[in-house]
């Protein structure tokens, strides 16, 4: 790919991201020369966040600062990368990688349009010229090409693996300016988990349950299952809770719970890749869907094809029978 | 105060969805069934309960859809929805993020909405998009994944809580009007009162036609459809169900994963 490529690295409490390391995996497959790092903040920390980056990538920074970008918010992002970007003319090619994560997807696509670019979110895989991404439930891939000069893109946490990086010596830093801009959104901080589970973190083993299961009649096959083993708790994808079949505190996703227990139990859970990015560290995943085409099955060390109600009864049977 | 709510029609289940792979098309087998993006119906339920707070608030639905989107928008006058919009794609099945925005934007312009409200997501393409991209076309604020808000400051501003990673909440405060995309699980969809019904199944949809609204070309197009990717080779355990059920008691057993019962 030709032209400037830009790694937005995005931070919380002062931490840079994890994602942002696979960023840097997913531009080289690209096969950007000389990415570039950028990163947001305020003037208190915008050095030292972008010392980060250039030490640990060795790649160039810039970073943009203003006291607007003390906290996150998509209209003090926008508002700081639409002027930046505007310089570039038309027919320049640039690049520009975020990670497809809440803030990620939050100020991406509004920022595609700020500075006419295509937008591509979620990217699993990079074709020829071209980006791969999952739709239809994971069932196919889509590729497309953009149709536009500049493109703004959001990478599938997970997707490309954070390489080793041998930073060799830093890349060289250049903080901007990015002037203080009053903004019409108010930040009113972050609110710590409602639903962090404690009992679910520290499980051996998880039985979890997907909108396979039918119907909260059949949560007892779930506690039935999960009786076998000591040190086992009941998880669930969001649509799960949100069934209210179960509550919160056990969803497992990208908006909840990440667990990565010796076992994984996945009954009648699709694999969409907000559940799968939970999860997908488990030691063994074992899945029992009716679907044989379920993407779970692609994420699973072990797959069974049968009906939940049907199966979990028998497993539990065969094993005490066993002994 | 007047609401928008982006509705759109996906299939029911994607085990319904046929792959030629000489095309590679998928097309809707004969069997597809359509219904309202899960996502929408927690948009268009927050849009009900902020009208029942606030009282004297009209909601409008719109899709951007072929024909066949008219049902959708029935549905979203079922649930409550004053007007119902239907911008007409024709031919055109599906069309993108890009294309889908701006023409809810061009139909939107100059009706003066307050706020607009869409699902976080679609169920079938899982971009994201529409709702942000709508809202920089509209020069509007925009938070999304938004799982509570309350409209505040006389009508003038709304507080949201955002829901990022690991169940935390971003809390911040917009000026009206804005764009929201409503997570899942904010509320608990209602189910069609027997009036609104009767009133929706009377009532006209207004039809725009997409060609009659100016919008840019399609930022990107599709090269090809994919089977997916072969991620970990993973084991499918075959056998009857008895076999099965002994198979992976035997996998579990040799990984020290599953105890002996009763010992």
């Amino acid at each position: 790919m030709s032209g400037r490529f830009f790694i937005i690295a995005l931070h919380e409490g002062g931490r840079i991201q994890e994602e942002t390391w696979e960023l840097v995996s997913f531009a080289r497959r690209c096969g950007a020369a000389g990415p570039v790092m950028m990163v947001l903040s305020d003037e208190g920390s915008i050095e030292r966040l972008a010392g980060e980056l250039a030490h640990r990538t060795g790649l160039d920074v810039v970073g943009l600062a203003g006291s607007h970008l003390r906290e996150y918010s998509a209209e003090a992002y926008i508002r700081t990368l639409v002027p930046f970007f505007r310089d570039a003319s038309e027919e320049e090619e640039v690049h520009i990688a975020a990670a497809h994560t809440s803030r990620g997807i939050d100020f991406v696509p509004q920022l595609s349009i700020g500075i006419d670019a295509c937008c591509i979110t979620a990217v699993e895989d990079v074709g020829e010229g071209s980006f791969i991404r999952s739709l239809h439930h994971g069932r196919f891939r889509a590729e497309v090409r953009a149709d536009r000069a500049k493109v703004v893109i959001t990478v599938l946490p997970g997707a490309f693996a954070p390489e080793d990086i041998e930073p060799g010596k830093p890349g060289r830093i250049r903080i901007v300016p990015a002037g203080d801009i009053s903004l019409s959104t108010r930040s009113r901080g972050t609110r710590a988990p409602v639903h962090a589970n404690m009992g679910l973190t520290r499980a051996e083993v998880i039985v979890s349950a997907g909108r396979g299961l039918g119907g909260s009649e059949n949560i007892r096959l779930l506690t039935m299952l999960s009786s076998l083993f000591p040190k086992s708790a009941l998880g669930a994808t969001r649509a799960v809770c949100d069934q209210g079949w179960l509550d919160y505190s056990h969803q497992i996703g990208s908006t909840g719970n990440t667990v990565s227990p010796r076992l994984y139990l996945a009954c009648g859970i699709s694999g969409a890749i907000q559940h799968l990015a939970g999860m997908r560290n488990s030691g063994m995943i074992v899945a029992i869907n009716t679907d044989p085409h379920a993407a779970i099955f692609r994420t699973a060390h072990y797959g069974i094809v049968e009906d939940l109600t049907t199966f979990i009864p028998l497993l539990v049977d065969r094993c005490l029978k066993r002994g | 105060m007047k609401i928008l709510v982006c509705v759109k029609q996906v299939y029911d289940s994607p085990e319904t969805l046929v792959f030629d792979e000489s095309t590679g098309q998928v097309t809707f087998g004969p069997h597809t069934v359509f219904r309202m993006n899960r996502y929408d119906e927690y948009a268009l339920e927050e849009a009900l309960r902020i009208r029942e707070r606030l009282g004297g608030a009209v909601i409008d639905a719109i899709s951007v859809g072929p024909a066949r989107a008219a049902k959708t928008i029935r549905r979203a006058m079922e649930l409550g929805a004053d007007h119902g919009i239907h911008v007409q794609t024709g031919d055109i099945d599906s069309p993108g993020a890009f294309e889908r925005a701006h023409l809810i934007a061009a139909a939107a312009r100059g009706r003066g909405y307050d706020l607009v409200l869409a699902g976080v997501m679609a169920e079938d393409d899982m971009e994201s998009q529409v709702g942000p991209l709508l809202a920089a076309v509209l020069e509007y604020g925009c938070a999304t994944g938004v799982i509570f808000e309350e409209i505040s400051g006389n009508g003038r501003e709304i507080a949201v809580e955002r829901e990022v990673e690991g169940g935390s909440r971003e809390c911040l405060t917009l000026a009206l009007p804005c764009v929201l995309t409503i997570q899942s699980g904010i509320n608990t969809p209602r189910y069609p009162a027997l009036s609104h019904v009767l009133r929706a199944r009377s009532s006209e949809l207004e039809c725009i036609a997409a060609s009659s609204l100016a919008v840019p070309p399609p930022a990107q197009s599709l090269v090809r459809i994919l089977p997916p990717a072969q991620g970990r080779k993973g084991e499918i355990i075959e056998g009857t169900a008895v076999e099965k059920a002994d198979k992976l008691i035997h996998i579990l057993r040799e990984h020290s994963l599953l105890p002996r019962q009763g010992a």
